[in-house]
């Protein structure tokens, strides 16, 4: 083991030379053994930098790669849909360097409209080329497979469950004419699949069998070709140089628009804002870092004057002092970025896996523990790129130190002061502290820049969580677990089954609605159709919140009706009336308020009219329901939902929506806890850049403190004049910061969400008063951290301090 | 043989009633292998000149010749690598790099060179000064007058033309002042190496070769005082 070590010692020795250095550089690695401390507060900044870009990017990532896994899987891998191309253009399509992989279906017969029947049932009829399966995942073949030949079929799982064929059985396709044709079953496919929904008839063939059997009624407007593209070739320009090239409609080749969006190939204007409001947020965090990372330099420069000073004696010109800190600063990247790209594969590796947790299907594709790559990589560049950056400010002044400063004390000081300090103002600690703060115009301008990008980084970051409101829905509160739900939408439940469920200890809430669909109405001469509907107690409370005029409260109590904007055909002002042909007779009512939106859905063109039950009743004479919703208790099993099925009888269609709402719940608390966990890292990064800054600063003027203190200073003195200087970064990092915050967080906010969903801006007050709220803490702690070391220390001990 | 060569050499800081005249018309040469002190009061314009000479500061007028090369018409890039190589320094303060240990930082000025150092050089040298057996000490863990004699070493290793001493022992009781004197006349007299020392004791001026008196920035010369 001895002669091991020894051994190794020489090889060092070799490496390094006889005495440990073989050149000047190598005081960066020595220096960097002995003094970890001073430089904690730096390296510490450093892996914050990195861990906060890498946690994002691998986390926006994964998350990409999980959304086009699930893209992939349901709507295929294809990227663009050319209709109705003749031969010619398709063989050129295929034949193009950018195509990937290039497959065509033909649609025969969507099933609709009863051109061709299975055993009496109207059947989809599609044809596709083999290869189609590669770029659509969700044609899944639940037995057997591709039909290989044009006399063979694969048929949906339906028509296997009624009709009971098996593999090799054969098929009869009947068309509208009377023609028959006889196809062997060579694959059944899952109803989900491509081949319509739950019961629908679908039968799938090769293109031999298009080319065979349907070649007389197919048209060119029935066949798509579904090309993906090579995944580095500029999407967007390729299809516009086959559609000028071929003369091809725009109009005709449509997109899998997704996944272009996720693949960064979309040029929609709202997915272009994402990435540019993305981008942004990235330089944000970027330049956030240079400036906590400079400032934290800066300040260990400046303690160093004197050592740099001697380093210029000794002959080290301006390159070399340049070179000696920008190696300092890479010397402190080879450990501090490998610990912030460890700690962001642990919290990516605990984001993913709550994420995952807490909503199963929405976060499927979520590795479990999967390291981004990309992430990773963001995370070393913008690591490197950041220290590289915030070390040339410090760089440059450690140059520029006069080699004076070694053999004169004060020469490396008395540069950086402007002038004498103004006392008419303030006291005198109070004047030297603010004196201190902005004496040095260049540290005045980093410090309070890095304080004033924390706040501009935080309220960039804010208007994700109006994104966030807008895109991911949180659970109404009218949302039921579970809904019975006449089959022919018709008043057809009986109250008494409401009253039941009411008195089952497992459900919390019961409230139905009666429908009167599609009746003939009048309303200002103009003949109308209207849908009415009643509510209850309940549905009026969460109706609350919709009411854009008039009175809820004379509809609830039967005075007249509400009028639903929402999708609606026309829309009607309060005080209207509207003459409705009941079968019973004609009855009049009265707009008595407009609802914005309903509890229900609404389909586009309807015109719904909300009432009481008992105007329902008095109108409609019917006193049944026509859905009955419940919200469950927590804690409600399986178990409970048979028991409500049974109750509910075969005559309704009973839907469970527990998993669908536990699901929207999960994805809009991830989401959120995703958003502010960064808002929070974002708020802990400018608490440490003030901590660190100010005690930095400190650091750097602690003889001249114990000077200070000599001559009669006292403690609260001291503290008032630290403070002051705080004060003054801190204030003028706010001012400026909610300035350009504000600028920003306006035009995030537009690209965000007023484009989209045209929600005007409005100012963050509550983001603004949390951050300032911090900042000012953070300074308070900043000041009481470092008085507290100088007045603990001795008088002799700080003054004689390095 | 002549190393250095001042003429004319002038200096103010300051303008109207602020002017100070740190150096006026000051004008000296040295020989090679001289030991030479600066004397003055506090302020009266002697570390000034040292500066000056050193290429740290630039006079107002004048010429610095070292070795026949005027350091003024030197770019500073130029000047930096001149003094690298042809300039040693001693801080009143030591200046040692406290991470380095004595051979480090004895031959630190030879890694700025990008030279490699020639280990009997440095035993040499580490003979010379008495600290053999401490090379591996690190500067906290020696006395004022040893860290003294290592940055004294630092000084020599390059072999320069001249040696600047800053009040080498203004920070040293009087035993390691005198070890420290010792070393230096033994440099002096060891290597002909030519030394400008400034001394803030007249008493320190015992056997050096010649003595230079800065008062109100005017140089006399009060010849050679050696025993």
């Amino acid at each position: 083991m001895r002669g091991n070590r020894t051994h190794r010692e020489k090889m060092r020795g070799g490496k390094r030379g006889r005495y440990g250095m073989k050149s000047y550089l190598d005081l960066v690695r020595i220096s960097a053994k002995i003094r970890r401390k001073q430089s904690r507060m730096t390296r510490l900044c450093i892996v914050l930098a990195v861990f906060l870009v890498a946690a994002i990017f691998s986390m926006a990532d994964m998350e990409i790669q999980s959304q086009i896994y699930q893209v992939i899987q349901s709507n295929g891998s294809w990227h663009a849909a050319f209709q109705g191309i003749d031969g010619q253009q398709e063989k050129l399509i295929r034949a193009r360097a950018e195509a990937e992989n290039a497959a065509s279906y033909t649609m025969v017969s969507d099933g609709t409209e009863g051109d061709y029947l299975i055993e009496g049932t109207s059947a989809a009829v599609m044809g596709m080329d083999e290869n189609l399966t590669e770029m659509m995942p969700a044609v899944r073949f639940q037995e057997g497979g591709f039909p290989d030949s044009a006399d063979e079929a694969a048929v949906t799982e339906s028509v296997r469950g009624q009709l009971g064929l098996e593999i090799g059985d054969t098929v009869h396709l009947t068309s509208s004419a009377g023609e028959e044709l006889s196809l062997t079953v060579a694959g059944v496919l899952e109803d989900d699949s491509v081949m319509g929904g739950e019961n629908a008839f679908g039968l799938l063939i090769n293109s031999k069998a298009v080319d065979k059997y349907f070649s007389n009624t197919v048209e060119s407007g029935d066949v798509t070709l579904l090309v993906q593209f090579h995944r580095f070739c500029n999407i967007q320009k390729t299809l516009d140089d086959i559609c000028g090239e071929l003369g091809i409609d725009p109009a005709l080749v449509g997109t899998n628009a997704r996944l272009l969006a996720l693949q960064f190939q979309s040029n929609d204007s709202g997915i272009t804002g994402l990435y540019s409001v993305a981008a942004v947020l990235a330089v944000l965090v970027t330049v956030a870092g240079v400036l906590m990372i400079s400032s934290s330099m800066n300040s260990s420069v400046a303690r160093r004057t004197q050592f740099f000073g001697m380093m210029r004696c000794l002959g080290a010109d301006q390159r070399q002092v340049r070179r000696l800190v920008r190696s300092e600063a890479l010397n402190w990247c080879r450990t501090a970025i490998p610990i912030g790209l460890g700690m962001s594969v642990l919290v990516v590796w605990a984001l993913c896996a709550m994420l995952r947790a807490i909503s199963p299907t929405y976060f499927n594709g979520l590795p479990v523990f999967g390291v981004s790559w990309p992430g990773l990589a963001a995370g070393v560049l913008v690591g490197l790129v950041t220290v590289l950056l915030a070390a040339r400010s410090p760089a440059k002044r450690a140059a520029k130190v006069s080699p004076l400063t070694a053999v004169s004390e004060n020469a490396g000081s008395a540069r950086q002061v402007r002038g004498a300090v103004h006392t008419r103002l303030f006291h005198i600690e109070t004047a030297l502290g603010i004196h201190h703060a902005a004496g040095s115009r260049k540290n005045f301008l980093l410090m309070a820049g890095s304080f004033a990008f924390s706040i501009i980084l935080f309220l960039s970051f804010s208007p994700a969580v109006d994104f966030m409101n807008h895109a991911i829905k949180p659970l109404r509160p009218s949302a039921p677990d579970l809904s019975v739900v006449s089959q022919d939408n018709t008043c057809s439940i009986p109250r008494e089954l409401a009253e039941e469920l009411r008195d089952n200890p497992v459900i919390k809430k019961v409230y139905g609605r009666s429908f009167a669909c599609a009746v003939p109405a009048r309303a200002g001469g103009e003949e109308i159709q209207i849908d009415l509907v009643s509510y209850e107690e309940n549905q009026f409370r969460w109706a609350e919140d919709a009411a854009a005029q008039g009175s809820l409260a004379d509809a609830e109590a039967g005075k007249g009706v509400m009028a639903v904007k929402m999708n609606a055909a026309r829309e009607f002002s309060v005080g209207e009336e509207i003459e409705i042909d009941f079968t019973s007779g004609t009855k009049t009512v009265n707009v008595s308020g407009v609802l914005n939106e309903s509890v229900f859905h609404v389909s586009d063109g309807s015109t719904v009219l909300i009432c009481s039950e008992e105007l329902f009743r008095e109108l409609t004479g019917q006193t049944d329901y026509t859905v009955i919703d419940v919200q469950f208790q927590r804690g409600v099993t399986d178990r409970d939902v048979e028991k409500i099925r049974a109750l509910a009888g075969d005559s309704f269609t009973v839907e469970d929506n527990r998993e669908d709402n536990s699901e929207v719940r999960g994805a809009y608390y991830s989401f959120a806890l995703f958003l502010y966990g960064f808002l929070a890292v974002i708020t802990l990064i400018s608490v440490f850049n003030i901590i660190n800054s100010i005690s930095m600063s400190v650091s750097a003027r602690i003889q001249q403190y114990g000077a200070m203190r000599a001559i009669g200073m006292s403690s609260s003195q001291l503290l008032r004049m630290i403070a002051a200087e705080a004060v003054t970064y801190v204030v003028w990092g706010m001012i400026a910061g909610c300035a350009a915050g504000l600028l920003l967080n306006w035009k995030i906010f537009g690209l965000l969400v007023t484009d989209r969903w045209g929600d005007p801006w409005y100012v963050p007050v509550s983001a603004i008063a949390v951050i300032l709220a911090v900042m000012t803490a953070a300074a308070v702690a900043a000041v009481k951290i470092p008085a507290r070391q100088i007045r603990e220390m001795s008088v002799a001990d700080t003054i004689s301090a390095m | 043989m002549e190393i250095l060569r001042v003429e004319h050499l002038s200096k103010t800081y300051g303008a109207g009633e602020a002017r100070v005249d740190a150096l006026q018309d000051v004008s000296f040469t040295l020989q090679k292998g001289e030991f030479t002190a600066v004397v003055g009061e506090s302020g009266s314009g002697k570390s000034t000149l040292l500066n000056c000479i050193g290429g740290l500061d630039t006079p107002m007028s004048g010429k610095v010749w070292l070795d026949g090369q005027d350091l003024f018409s030197m770019k500073e890039n130029q000047r930096t690598v001149f003094r690298r190589q042809n300039i040693g320094f001693v801080f009143q303060s030591f200046h040692l790099v406290a991470e380095l240990n004595v051979e480090q930082n004895i031959i630190f000025p030879l890694l700025l060179d990008h030279q490699n150092p020639d280990p009997r050089q440095v035993e040499e040298i580490l003979e010379v000064l008495g600290l053999a057996d401490r090379r591996h000490h690190l500067p906290g863990q020696l006395s004022g007058g040893q860290q003294q004699r290592v940055a004294i070493g630092r000084a020599l290793i390059m072999r320069p033309m001249l040696v600047l001493a800053d009040e080498p022992t203004g920070n040293l009781d009087s035993g390691n002042s005198q070890d420290v004197m010792d070393l230096l006349m033994k440099a002096s007299r060891y290597y002909q190496q030519t030394i400008l020392m400034i001394a803030h004791n007249e008493h320190l001026t015992t056997g050096v070769d010649r003595v230079l008196r800065v008062r109100d920035g005017r140089l006399t010369d009060l010849g050679g005082v050696r025993a």
